[in-house]
């Protein structure tokens, strides 16, 4: 089985995501399918043209999987598509300029495509999703509690959570140790439950296109079940960009 | 000082009274309720009438929310086709019969109530439509009382009573970053609790009788109450007012009248 | 002169007629015939006997007068239900063999007078001559049930909440082209379910026997019609499950959306 690249927060860097797929396919063991999970629109870029490059992958690519993230939802939500009106959070983290450059940005048909897209994949025993299922606007970083961490593993009925919603990479092994538990019904005491104690963790996959020059993402191997981080140095002012790339790899 | 909690009256008054006239005989100093005043019974206005002349701090329930808002149930309440369909004419019909000034109040109703270390909840603190199942994960659940501030969360929505404790917690959290050393925290908590205060007036332990629950709070024990009550007239009133009739058998038997919850694991998202 | 061997099964509800006869065929190698007359033309014993037992001709109640011209070498079993008057009209011409399936213990009745074998049956309570259980049945063809609603309608059912049931069988059809045969009897352990030897129906509505028939007291008779109207599936959902199904047989899994 090949290994899964996993990526956030394109944000319309185009140079960032053809910098990341370059070094996808320099990676040593192939890379068989690259998730996208949320963000590729944003304000780091030309959004037009960077979803005019996802909806034409080039052969020989990884299969291609992309949920929708926060700024999807921005986009839905200024289009009258969403619960919530008029994008407050957009308002009130990047101000009126924000977005109308997002409004303009998007194209109509475009937004549509955007629609059709996944909220997250369950594959193996992984949970791919921009926030998590509490809710897209889901931030979970290092310094997210420890008992929150478990609740979102324990609703993602996985073993590794793989997010976006930072822009962090990380990897928080988590480790239910020890629990008593006991219940009284009408009809008395039950015996004290065990709890399920499977270690599992959460991972930020780093962020693409939010800092520029610079971008992170996370391989994993299914065969191994490891995950690794790349970090790419690239030449944000032009098309042709530079790579300097180092690996760390998360044992 | 000694607590009453009730939940889930759905519109049956003379299960109210009967719970009422149970709590006069327990020398309780405050009465919380948890919500679901209105939906499946034959009552409903009669039974707000009730809960408002005494002052009973209350939160929403999910029913009461979709009287209000004209939305019903997730569907994941209904296990079958057959008891969405049931629910749905329990909601048109409760619809019909409720007072505007009724629909004002439970439109008022706050989400969550909260008594220094007590947090009172219909559903969960993250929903009125979240079962908190005595089976789900033991740190979900933890979680949840966490997540509401307090050392006891009150909550309903089951309709069958039961207390939870969860001690001895320990959480490990290992967390490795690029470019950093590794590090470790443990997570502990100290013992916390979920009190399901089950249902007045449609209960669903496979016996007609109102359920509630009492609680110290001086020396935090808890109490289930079962109150029986002549639950034939209830079952007289929603034949003769129009409701599905198989509702009057469901009572007799405890059982549900539509929604269930099935699933500890499930975790609904509306 | 040419006749076949007739064997006429008589009892009360639910004293395990069907069953005995079910035991019988299997016995007989030669062609078998059987007959439920009084419930239309596909009752749900004749039904089942045909699914389960496809050797064997199951015969509507309007093809009796054919009996009289099959060969000797065939054995026909009739069962008369607890309704039906023993002296069928229909039998007059015919010499037959008469079997009572009663339960243990059951007193001096009809049944005993016109028997030529008395068969112990299910040990369930005699039924009280003055005071016999009406019957309500109907045909389900082309109907597919949601499977939880109905589970639920035969709870509700089989404990009462329709009246006094001492006896519920019949055929249902579920979305993933199953037919499963149930069964209950008042004073019989739980309800019983038996998945039907036939092929899987996955086109459409099914177009092949299914019916309900429930024996019982102060039956509420459009109360039991609405409950199972409100869980057949529609249509659409009907196709939605059979092409589900059929995906999920090709081994793939979609994504969440």
């Amino acid at each position: 089985m090949g290994q899964w690249a996993i990526v956030s927060g394109i944000e319309g860097n185009l140079a960032a995501y053809e910098a990341v797929l370059e070094d996808i396919n320099q990676q040593p063991h192939t890379v068989s399918d690259l998730y996208i999970l949320g963000d590729v629109i944003g304000l780091q870029g030309s959004n037009q043209a960077l979803l005019q490059r996802l909806q034409s992958p080039h052969s020989g690519e990884p299969n291609l999987h992309i949920c929708i993230g926060w700024w999807e939802e921005q986009c839905f939500s200024l289009h009258g598509l969403s619960g919530l009106p008029d994008a407050p959070e957009l308002m009130a983290q990047f101000g009126g300029d924000g977005v109308q450059r997002l409004w303009g940005s998007v194209l109509r048909e475009d937004v549509q495509w955007l629609r059709s897209l996944h909220f997250g994949f369950h594959e193996l025993d992984c949970l791919l999703i921009h926030g998590s299922t509490v809710s897209y606007a889901d931030e979970l970083t290092p310094n997210t509690p420890p008992i929150t961490l478990c609740d979102r593993l324990i609703r993602a009925d996985a073993n590794t959570l793989f997010c976006g919603r930072s822009g962090l990479a990380f990897e928080c092994q988590v480790e239910p140790t020890q629990l008593r538990s006991t219940v009284i019904t009408l009809d008395g005491s039950h015996e004290p439950q065990e709890q399920e104690k499977t270690p599992r963790r959460v991972v930020g996959v780093g962020s693409v296109g939010r800092s520029p020059g610079q971008a992170t993402y996370a391989l994993y191997n299914p065969n191994t079940n490891a995950v690794t981080f790349k970090t790419i140095d690239y030449d944000a002012s032009s098309n042709l960009h530079q790579l300097s790339t180092h690996s760390t790899p998360v044992l | 000082m000694k607590l009453a909690v009730i939940s889930c009256i759905h519109g049956n008054l003379e299960a109210l009274d009967a719970v009422l006239s149970d709590i006069d005989r327990q020398q309780v100093e405050q009465i919380y309720c948890l919500g679901d005043l209105v939906g499946y019974g034959p009552y409903p206005n009669e039974v707000v009438e009730k809960i408002r002349s005494l002052d009973i701090p209350i939160c929403q329930g999910c029913w009461d929310e979709d009287i209000v808002e004209g939305l019903n149930a997730c569907e994941c309440s209904y296990p079958s086709q057959l008891s969405e369909k049931r629910g749905r004419l329990a909601h048109e019909w409760t619809n019909q019969v409720i007072h505007p000034e009724v629909r004002d109040y439970l439109a008022q109703l706050p989400m969550t109530l909260k008594q220094q270390n007590l947090s009172f909840v219909h559903g969960s603190p993250n929903s009125q439509h979240e079962y908190l199942l005595p089976s789900m994960d033991g740190f979900a659940a933890l979680e949840r009382v966490l997540s509401a501030g307090a050392d006891v969360l009150f909550c309903g929505h089951t309709h069958v009573p039961y207390v939870r404790e969860l001690e001895n917690a320990v959480l490990t959290v290992t967390v490795q970053q690029p470019g950093q050393a590794d590090a470790q925290q443990q997570f502990t908590a100290p013992l916390k609790r979920i009190v399901n205060a089950g249902s007045v007036g449609e209960p669903r332990h496979g016996r007609p009788n109102a359920t509630y629950v009492l609680y110290d709070a001086d020396t935090t024990q808890v109490a289930l109450r079962e109150v029986p009550y002549d639950y034939q007239k209830t079952c007289a009133a929603i034949v003769d007012r129009g409701l599905p009739a198989i509702f009057a058998w469901r009572l007799a038997q405890g059982m549900e009248f539509a929604e269930r919850a099935d699933d500890p694991s499930h975790v609904c998202q509306r | 002169m040419t006749a076949p061997t007739v064997i006429v099964v008589a009892g009360p509800s639910g004293s395990g007629k069907t069953t005995w006869i079910t035991q019988t065929l299997k016995e007989h190698a030669e062609t078998c015939f059987y007959l439920y007359p009084g419930l239309g033309e596909m009752p749900v014993d004749l039904a089942r006997i045909g699914y389960c037992y496809p050797w064997v001709q199951v015969l509507p109640e309007s093809q009796i007068p054919l009996l009289q011209v099959l060969p000797k070498e065939v054995v026909v079993f009739l069962e008369i239900g607890f309704h039906l008057d023993l002296q069928l009209p229909v039998l007059s011409a015919l010499s037959y063999h008469r079997v009572a399936v009663l339960p243990p213990g059951c007193p001096q009745s009809e049944w005993h007078e016109w028997a030529d074998e008395i068969i112990p049956g299910n040990a369930i309570a005699a039924p009280d001559p003055a005071n016999l259980p009406q019957l309500w049945c109907t045909a389900l063809t082309g109907q597919v049930f949601d499977p939880p609603s109905l589970d639920e309608v035969l709870i509700e059912i089989t404990e009462g909440a329709y009246g006094n049931v001492h006896r519920l069988k019949g055929i249902f059809e579920l979305p993933d082209g199953r037919a499963f045969y149930i069964d209950f009897v008042q004073g019989l352990e739980g309800i019983e379910y038996r998945e039907l030897p036939i092929p899987r129906w996955l086109e459409g509505r099914p177009d092949r026997p299914s019916g309900i028939e429930v024996v019982g007291w102060q039956l509420d008779q459009t109360a039991i019609a609405q409950a199972l109207l409100d869980g057949y599936l529609s249509a659409a959902a009907i196709d939605h499950y059979q092409q589900q199904y059929k995906t999920l047989n090709l081994e793939e899994e979609p994504a969440i959306r």
